[in-house]
C-alpha cells in the first residue's frame, strides 16, 4: 500500500464521494490510484479556481441533508497550488470547511526551484485554518483525518495538504497500523467550547427580559450549525424581529412577519433602522464586519450586545459586547428556547415603529419592480429575481456571483428552503457562482439550482460551461447582462460624479458561446419575455442559459456608502452627486 | 503607549514562528521584541512578545488570535507588577578606560573582551530601561555595535 492509496482510503472513510481538480505532474499518482479504486466521481474543472468553488458548493449545500459532506479538491504543484488560492481564501473569510489537496515536487528537489515548484504551505498558511506537508507516506492516513477534523471542528475553515510525489509513491512501512477509532490528533492548543456557559446564558435572558426594541442577528453560524428553526422559534417566543447578514439569508423563511430582511451596506431600511434604534442586539454566529456595521463609532449606540459566536478570537473584535457567549450557536439557542425565563413580551410599539420603517421605501420598490424598466428602457434585476422568486415560490436555490445582482437575488428572492443561498460573501469573489452551482447541484440533485451572475463575473468562470457540459449538470444559468461592472458602476454614479472607468464591458455572443458548449440558449430583451423564458428553464431537463439584457442605470438601494453610518442611508433615486464620495 | 508582555507556550512545528509573524503584519501590531526557546518540556516552545498598545481590547485580540493557532497551547498577558521582564545586550564600544570604569561601577556589566586599549566588548543584562539607561549614558557615539536579545520574562 502507498501513500497515495491511503490517501484516497482516508478520504473515502470521511465520506467524501466527488473530488473536484486538474491533474498535473505532481499530482498524477493520485489520479492514477483514484482511477483503479474507482470510488469517486472525479469532476476536472478548466481552471483550478473552479475546483475550490465547487467544492465549497458540495460543504455549503450538504451540511443541512442527512449527508454532509466535506468538498475536496485536488491540483498539481506550482501553478496548479497557486491556482486554489483565490478559492481557499475565499472559504476562509465564509468559514466553509473544505480540504484541499495538492501535489508538490519530490523531497529531493524541493528548495531548489524545480519545475513546477512553489512554496505553496508557505503561500497558503494565512489563508487557511491549517497546513500540512506530509514527509513520510505513513503520516498520509493520520493526517487527513487530522486535516478533516480540524477543517469541521469548532469555526470550520479550509485545510490543505502539500504532499510531495515522492512521498504519494512511497509504500508505507511493513508494520504500518493505523486505526481512525483509537485516533487521537496531537492538538493540544486546539479546543473549542461548544456549551454555553451558564452565567451569560442567564445574563442574556435578562437583557432579553428587559429590552423594549430588541433585534436578533442571524448569521452564518445560525446555517452552520443548521439551528434556524430554533433561532425562529426564539424570535416567535419572545416575539423579536429578525436581521440576516448575508450568510444569513435562507436560516429562516424569507417572508416571515418577524423577518427584517438583510441588514447592513444594502440591507433593508427596516433592518437597519431597527438596528439603530435598538437597545438590544442578540447576535448569533457573525462578526460585524464592516458591510454590517458601517462606522464603527456610530453602530447602535444605544444597545446592549449579546454575542453568541464559537469562535473567541471574533468576540469584542469589531463591537464591544455586553454579554459574551463562546459557544455553538446550536445549543445556545438550545438552552435559551427552552429557558423558562426567558419571558413573552408583545413589545406592540417597537413592532409598529418596525411597521413604519418597512413603509419607507415599500411604495418606491413595488413601483419599480412593477415597472420593470430603467432608464435606458431595458429590464431591472429586481423585476426579473422578483418573477423569479414567484415563478418558483421561493422554493429553489440560488447561487448568486458578486455584485449588484448578488444584492438584488439576496433582497428579492423570497427565500423557502432551510440553505438554500451561496454566495462569496467576506472575499466577494466575482467568478464564484458557475462553479459553485455545479458543486451544489451534485449534492442537492433532486432541487432547482440557479446561478445568476452579472456579465463581468460569468466571464470570470465561464470556462466551467466546459464541466457542465461533460457531467451533464442541470444549472440554470442567469446572467444579467448590463454592459457593465455593475456594484462599481453604482459607486461611481454616486460618489465619483458619473464618471465610469474601468466598468463599461463588451460581452461576447453568448448564444454562440452555449451552442459551442451544447447548451439550449435564450435571450430576454422585454418584459413579456421573462416569465415564458423562466418557464422554459423551470420546465427543461438540463442546464440552459437565460441572458437578461438589463438596464446599467439600475442601482440597488438602500446604501450606506463605504464608511458611512447608518444615518447616511440613501434611500431615493437620483441622488446628489457627491464629490470623491465619502472615505 | 503602555508596553505589555505576552507568553505563549506553542508546540515546536515547522512554520509556527511564521504563522506568528504573519499575524503580526497581518493585524500591524505594534511589537518591540519577540524571543522563542525551549521549554521545560519537549516539543514545547516558550514565546515572550512585547508590544506598545493601549487598547486593552486589543492586547485580548493579540491573545485570542494567537490562541487559534493549532500549536499555540496557550497564551495570556504578563502584567508588570507581577512578573519580571529582563534582556541582555552585547555591546563592542570603544570608550577609554577610566571613562568604562567608572561606567562599570555603576552598571555592573561584564567585560567580555579588551580588544585594544579603548575597544571593548562587553554584556550587560537587565530590565528594558536599565540597558536604554546604559547605552543613554555611553553615548551613541561611543557605540561600534550592539546587539540586544529582546525580552525573557517570566511570572513571579
Amino acid at each position: 500500500m502507498t501513500g497515495k492509496e491511503r490517501l484516497l482510503r482516508a478520504l473515502e472513510k470521511r465520506g467524501v464521494r466527488h473530488i473536484f481538480g486538474y491533474t498535473g505532474g505532481a499530482i498524477m499518482p493520485v489520479f492514477d490510484s483514484m482511477d483503479k479504486l474507482g470510488i469517486f466521481k472525479f469532476v476536472m474543472s478548466r481552471h483550478e479556481q473552479g475546483a475550490t468553488f465547487m467544492a465549497q458548493g458540495v460543504s455549503r449545500a450538504s451540511l443541512s441533508t442527512d449527508d454532509p459532506q466535506i468538498g475536496v479538491c485536488m491540483a498539481t504543484s506550482g501553478p496548479g497550488a497557486m491556482n486554489l488560492t483565490t478559492g481557499i481564501a475565499d472559504a476562509h473569510m465564509d468559514s466553509v470547511p473544505m480540504i484541499a489537496v495538492t501535489g508538490q515536487v519530490a523531497t529531493g528537489v524541493i528548495a531548489t526551484d524545480a519545475f513546477q515548484e512553489s512554496d505553496v504551505v508557505g503561500v497558503m498558511m494565512p489563508i487557511c485554518k491549517q497546513t500540512y506537508m506530509p514527509l513520510e507516506a505513513d503520516e498520509i492516513e493520520k493526517t487527513v483525518h487530522e486535516a478533516f477534523y480540524v477543517a469541521t471542528t469548532g469555526r470550520p475553515g479550509p485545510v490543505l495538504l502539500d504532499i510531495p510525489k515522492d512521498v504519494l509513491n512511497q509504500q508505507v512501512s511493513k508494520d504500518y497500523k493505523f486505526s481512525l477509532e483509537n485516533l487521537r490528533p496531537n492538538l493540544p492548543g486546539f479546543f473549542y467550547h461548544p456549551t454555553p456557559a451558564r452565567a451569560p446564558v442567564k445574563k442574556a435572558i435578562e437583557l432579553i427580559n428587559r429590552s423594549e426594541r430588541p433585534v436578533i442577528f442571524c448569521g452564518h453560524g445560525v446555517i452552520g450549525s443548521n439551528a434556524g428553526k430554533l433561532l425562529q422559534a426564539l424570535a416567535e417566543k419572545a416575539k423579536i424581529p429578525v436581521a440576516f447578514t448575508l450568510h444569513g439569508l435562507s436560516a429562516m423563511q424569507a417572508d416571515h412577519p418577524l423577518s427584517l430582511g438583510m441588514m447592513g451596506m444594502h440591507g433593508t431600511v427596516e433592518a437597519n433602522r431597527a438596528i439603530s434604534e435598538a437597545d438590544l442586539l442578540i447576535s448569533f454566529g457573525m462578526r460585524f464586519d464592516d458591510r454590517v456595521t458601517g462606522k464603527l463609532n456610530e453602530y447602535a449606540q444605544n444597545a446592549d450586545v449579546i454575542h453568541v459566536e464559537i469562535d473567541p478570537s471574533e468576540i469584542d473584535k469589531n463591537v464591544a459586547t455586553t454579554v459574551a457567549i463562546n459557544a455553538d450557536v446550536y445549543r445556545t439557542l438550545h438552552v435559551l428556547v427552552g429557558d423558562p425565563m426567558l419571558t413573552a413580551k408583545p413589545r406592540r410599539r417597537w413592532h409598529a415603529r418596525i411597521d413604519e420603517f418597512r413603509q419607507v421605501m415599500a411604495d418606491d420598490l413595488r413601483k419599480e419592480i412593477k415597472g420593470g424598466l430603467g432608464d435606458e428602457g431595458k429590464l431591472l434585476m429586481k423585476t426579473i429575481v422578483s418573477q423569479l422568486s414567484d415563478m418558483t415560490q421561493g422554493q429553489d436555490i440560488v447561487v448568486p456571483d458578486v455584485g449588484q445582482h448578488q444584492m438584488m437575488a439576496a433582497r428579492f428572492y423570497n427565500y423557502q428552503t432551510p440553505n438554500s443561498w451561496f454566495a462569496s460573501g467576506g472575499a466577494g469573489t466575482m467568478g464564484a457562482s458557475l462553479p459553485m452551482a455545479i458543486g451544489v447541484k451534485l449534492v442537492r440533485p433532486d432541487e432547482r439550482v440557479w446561478s445568476i451572475s452579472g456579465d463581468g463575473g460569468f466571464q470570470m468562470n465561464m470556462q466551467e460551461l466546459g464541466t457542465i457540459m461533460e457531467h451533464k449538470i442541470d444549472v440554470k444559468i442567469v446572467i444579467f447582462n448590463n454592459g457593465y461592472l455593475g456594484m462599481v458602476r453604482q459607486w461611481q454614479t454616486l460618489f465619483f460624479d458619473g464618471r465610469y472607468a474601468g466598468t463599461p464591458m463588451l460581452s461576447p455572443d453568448y448564444g454562440q458561446i452555449a451552442s459551442a458548449y451544447g447548451i439550449p440558449y435564450r435571450k430576454i430583451e422585454t418584459l413579456d419575455q421573462i416569465a415564458p423564458a423562466i418557464q422554459e428553464a423551470i420546465d427543461l431537463e438540463g442546464a440552459i442559459i437565460l441572458e437578461f439584457i438589463c438596464d446599467p442605470s439600475e442601482v440597488i438601494l438602500p446604501m450606506i456608502p463605504a464608511g458611512g453610518g447608518f444615518d447616511d442611508m440613501i434611500i431615493k433615486r437620483p441622488m446628489p452627486q457627491k464629490k470623491g464620495g465619502k472615505k | 503607549m503602555k508596553r505589555r508582555a505576552i507568553l505563549a507556550y506553542l508546540l515546536d512545528h515547522p512554520g509556527v514562528l511564521q504563522k506568528v509573524s504573519m499575524l503580526i503584519r497581518k493585524k500591524m501590531y505594534n511589537v518591540d521584541t519577540l524571543t522563542v526557546c525551549k521549554s521545560r518540556k519537549p516539543g514545547i516552545s516558550r514565546m515572550t512578545i512585547t508590544l506598545r498598545e493601549d487598547d486593552e481590547a486589543r492586547v485580548s485580540q493579540v491573545i485570542h488570535q494567537l490562541e487559534k493557532f493549532t500549536e499555540v497551547i496557550s497564551a495570556k498577558e504578563l502584567d508588570t507588577d507581577h512578573s519580571y521582564w529582563r534582556e541582555a545586550a552585547i555591546i563592542k564600544l570603544e570608550i577609554d578606560s577610566t571613562q568604562l570604569e567608572a561606567l562599570h561601577s555603576e552598571y555592573k556589566f561584564e567585560i567580555l573582551d579588551h580588544k585594544n586599549h579603548d575597544t571593548h566588548i562587553i554584556q550587560i543584562a537587565g530590565s528594558t530601561r536599565k540597558i536604554d539607561a546604559f547605552v543613554a549614558q555611553l553615548g551613541e557615539e561611543h557605540i561600534i555595535e550592539i546587539s540586544r536579545t529582546g525580552v525573557a520574562a517570566l511570572e513571579k
